[in-house]
């Protein structure tokens, strides 16, 4: 993160919970609970208030929700609908999907989204912001493997890897 | 008069209205305001109510929904016509939902560590922001990221968003697709206009320009536009009020030119005795132009209404016309009851000048006057053009007959009396309140326009309308410090749920007091870069991030506190200058109520404040002035009618004669009024109106049956010429009683009942005619 001297890390669980609902369960360094259900995003921190806000003013959530529940549902369509889709693969067991939001308002905030996976796991998320910044996101036993100080090569190192 | 000096006159006659028609024409300055015809204040809570009716943010609201397509079209239709209208000077205030950080503007920024209280109890030292940033960098690794990461350089402790939060309507509607949307799938909009809200024509101009814009939207068709508010009802209520007083007039107009032909056969005679009504019109309004600077659009209305009385003046004299005299003595004959008629009604009308009612006034102002100049014009000028030779109604068979009959009814002494105790048992029995204190009831609108009103307003979270905290004080920052003192004790009643919410003018504006306290409480730049260095230990932000935050924090320090002034530029500006406004020599705060419970412990929380605040109730307070007008209006009547013994009791030289005449008026008017009780009307201001012109011309009937000649063919001429008057009458009135408009029904219904019950009361308690 460019406002940042090192990337941040957090470890939790996410989780699909049916239809436009996702769950994002944080346990270290601090624990919070950030849902995405009916067009809000809440946000619960032990010791404050909730907060909450509307799905439309953060895109990069969106893309989130749209990428994941597309995939975890296999609906390929709406994975169509939302995205331009490249699909690489080295052989059936390897493979990343990468996608670029069709929404011209949506790509200036998020401009792809890498996949990498093996099988039917993905293993791994990565988000490129327009800015620059970057999210990876390590899912399943990957997740156990990240770095206590990641840097964006070992993570991509890591990803096509795992 | 010679046939050649007959020509001159008519001549003259006509070229004098042409010259006052363009007079008349140049100078008219037709105001719609229809507060004018509301009671004058007398008050300082009627006084608030009735610029909070006229000139309020409330009523120059506009509620726009638009239907019928995909959120996300609706969506851009909001946004564009949100766009193009705040482009329009028309419009001062356009929402649609996309409120947010925007509404503060650059300039006004750094004015963000004096609005907020987050430092009241917490200095902006090192444990803060250590603690603020601990949660930012947990904010960026949330989902919330992408939404605070603009801000964090210029705002660690996100007081923009505190702000904004402050400043979110307690009860907001939906946003979706970045707008605000109503549970039935409709973006909505607010719209504030700068024409007063009851000024029918200027919120017609803004309307128009409401809907133009929408048509000019690139993708508006299969969408519809729905308007409400104030300002639209207003204009609906003119526009029906309008069409049907038009139809209705045209109606009328036509029934009684055939009426009059009929009743004379002379397409002459007719076109003669429109003069002195086109005369009586254009004096009343050349005296209203002379007297006031603008003329209200009602009082014409009403006005050529009321004037229908005056027809009667050329109808006598018509009638009374005698085969092979000339019309000057029938005119002489008739002339001293004419002028008992025509003082009689003045006085009647009389009583809406002191009303006090400016509306009323210029009513009074303009009947009086045309009543006087269509008698004296028929008397002095028609009386000169009327043709020679006439055709003599007296002998016209049917009339014959209809007078025998009439003179054969049986008149006995108990009929007044019969009258009398019927009327009072049914004022004593009929059910229902009494007077309607309600001005809304009146109003034209359709029930389904009201019901879509209320949705709307439900769905924006708009107000309550009828409650408002009224905070006076010497100046703006003595309000804005009473509003800061009345926070807690408001914030203990929303706890206690006496009501959902308050909205104190404190919560956009902090009195200066709190802000240069706040200045004070800032660090200099050399503290504040300090405490965010020993903040910052350890944390993984950029070193020089936050340059932005502390300069800010400076800029702070050093602002002019932030006045009413200052910030009614700003979008949220209008807001504010609604809830706090100079008044005289003192200022006013407002604030406003939603969902209230508890009313006592809200009036209990205005008498703790020394007089300085209270709770306004405008429905009451609206009700209250209603009852005030009433009152004034009763006592004018009240001093018209002991007016109006004297003048018949002088005019006759006869109290017995005076009683003739006055007794079947008086009687027939409350038999008006105790029928329209039995069929459950409830008393108004309009039907008071309306009970004054039926005793305007039960009087002129009384007069003229009282009249004994001695003649038989005389009193013919009087029961034709009263048959002419009640049958036009009956005809213009009971067309206005079949309107849907309440106004209208109930000024056509009085008037007609009215104009059948005096007619039959003075022909029974009329004396007995000598037999030929």
């Amino acid at each position: 993160m460019k406002m940042l001297d090192q990337p941040l890390v957090v470890s939790g669980e996410l989780s699909w919970l049916g239809g436009d609902r996702l769950e994002r369960r944080v346990e270290h360094p601090n624990r919070e609970v950030s849902t995405i259900a009916d067009g809000e995003v809440s946000q619960e921190r032990e010791g404050r208030e909730p907060r909450r806000f509307s799905l439309k003013r953060a895109p990069q959530l969106q893309i989130l929700l749209d990428s994941f529940v597309a995939m975890l549902g296999g609906d390929a369509t709406r994975l169509e609908q939302a995205f331009t889709i490249q699909y690489s693969g080295d052989d059936a067991r390897r493979w990343t999907l990468a996608l670029t939001p069709r929404d011209p308002k949506l790509v200036r905030t998020v401009s792809r989204i890498e996949i990498d996976g093996a099988g039917n796991e993905p293993h791994c998320m990565r988000m490129q912001e327009a800015d620059g910044d970057l999210a990876v996101d390590l899912l399943g036993p990957l997740a156990a493997k990240m770095p206590a100080t990641p840097t964006r090569d070992a993570l991509a190192a890591l990803c096509r890897g795992g | 008069m010679r046939p050649g000096g007959r020509w001159i006159l008519l001549a003259v006659w006509v070229v004098a209205l042409a010259a006052i028609g363009a007079f008349v024409a140049q100078r008219l300055r037709v105001s719609t305001d229809l507060r004018s015809f509301m009671p004058a204040p007398t008050t300082p809570d009627q006084r608030l109510l009735m610029e909070q009716v006229g000139e309020g943010p409330g009523s120059r609201l506009l509620l726009l929904a638009i239907a019928g397509k995909s959120d996300e079209q609706l969506a851009a239709l909001s946004q564009q016509l949100a766009t193009s209208l705040r482009k329009d000077e028309r419009y001062s205030q356009v929402l649609n939902g996309s409120f947010d950080i925007g509404s503060l503007d650059e300039q006004l920024l750094p004015y963000r560590y004096l609005l907020s209280p987050t430092f009241d109890a917490q200095p902006m030292d090192a444990p803060f922001l250590r603690d603020q940033l601990e949660q930012r960098l947990e904010d960026l690794s949330s989902p919330a990221a992408g939404l605070l990461k603009g801000l964090l350089p210029r705002d660690p402790t996100l007081e923009v968003l505190k702000l904004a939060e402050r400043w979110t309507p307690p009860k907001s509607p939906d946003v979706r697709e970045g707008v605000w949307f109503s549970p039935q799938n409709e973006a909505l909009l607010l719209v504030q206009t700068r024409a007063a809200g009851f000024d029918p024509d200027a919120q017609g101009v803004a309307i128009d320009g409401i809907r133009k814009a929408f048509a000019a939207l690139p993708e508006h068709e299969g969408a519809t536009l729905k308007l409400s508010g104030p300002g639209y009802f207003s204009v609906v209520a003119n526009a029906q009020t309008r069409g049907q007083a038009e139809w209705i007039g045209r109606i009328s107009t036509v029934g009684f030119i055939v009426l009059l032909l009929l009743a004379y056969r002379s397409i002459g005679s007719l076109l003669l005795s429109a003069l002195p009504i086109a005369s009586a019109a254009l004096a009343g309004i050349a005296a209203l132009i002379v007297l006031f600077p603008q003329v209200h659009g009602i009082t014409l209305a009403f006005g050529f209404t009321l004037l229908g009385v005056a027809q009667e003046y050329p109808i006598r004299v018509l009638s009374h016309r005698r085969a092979g005299e000339n019309a000057l003595q029938s005119v002489r004959d008739l002339w001293p009851l004419l002028l008992t008629a025509i003082a009689s009604a003045c006085i009647a009308y009389l009583a809406f000048y002191a009303s006090g009612v400016n509306g009323l006034k210029q009513l009074a102002v303009f009947t009086i006057t045309g009543l006087l100049v269509a008698g004296f014009s028929t008397r002095y000028l028609l009386a000169h053009l009327l043709p020679g030779r006439v055709h003599d109604v007296a002998g016209m068979g049917w009339l014959v007959r209809a007078r025998r009959g009439v003179d054969a009814l049986p008149r006995p002494r108990w009929i007044p009396v019969l009258v009398a105790v019927v009327t009072v048992l049914m004022l004593v029995f009929a059910r229902g309140a009494f007077w309607q204190n309600d001005l809304s009831a009146l109003t034209p609108l359709p029930q389904d326009l009201l019901r879509e009103d209320a949705r709307l307003r439900e769905a924006l979270g708009a107000p309550d309308v009828r409650y408002l905290l009224v905070m006076e004080a010497h100046d703006e920052q003595g309000v804005l410090a009473l509003s800061e003192r009345l926070q807690p004790t408001v914030d203990a009643l929303v706890a206690r749920h006496a009501v959902d919410a308050v909205e104190l003018p404190s919560r956009y504006v902090p009195s200066e007091a709190v802000q240069r306290m706040r200045q004070q409480r800032l660090p200099d730049r050399a503290a504040l870069e300090r405490a965010l260095s020993e903040a910052g230990q350890g944390m993984p932000f950029q070193a020089g991030l936050f340059a932005p935050f502390i300069d800010d924090v400076q800029k702070a320090r050093a602002l002019p506190p932030l006045t009413e002034e200052r910030f009614a530029m700003s979008p949220l500006g209008q807001r504010v200058s609604a809830m706090l406004m100079p008044r005289g020599d003192h200022w006013v705060g407002l604030g406003t109520l939603s969902g209230v419970h508890d009313v006592a412990a809200l009036q209990a929380l205005a008498q703790g404040g020394n007089g300085a605040v209270r709770l306004l109730d405008l429905k009451e307070t609206a009700e209250s002035m209603v009852v005030d007008y009433r009152t004034r209006i009763l006592h004018a009547l009240l001093a018209a009618t002991l007016l109006l013994v004297v003048a018949i009791t002088v005019a006759l030289r006869s109290v017995r004669r005076a009683w003739h005449v006055l007794a079947p008026m008086t009687l027939a008017t409350f038999l008006v009024l105790a029928a329209e009780r039995v069929a459950g009307v409830e008393v108004s201001l309009f039907h008071l109106v309306a009970l004054i012109l039926a005793a305007g011309l039960g009087l002129h009937y009384a007069l003229f049956f009282e009249r004994d000649t001695g003649d038989a063919a005389e009193q013919r001429r009087t029961l034709h010429a009263t048959l002419v008057c009640v049958l036009s009458a009956l005809l213009v009135f009971g067309m206005l009683a079949w309107s849907s408009i309440p106004v209208l029904r109930a000024i056509g219904l009085t008037v007609s009942l009215g104009v059948a019950f005096h007619f039959c009361l003075s022909i029974l308690m009329a004396p007995h005619a000598r037999q030929d």
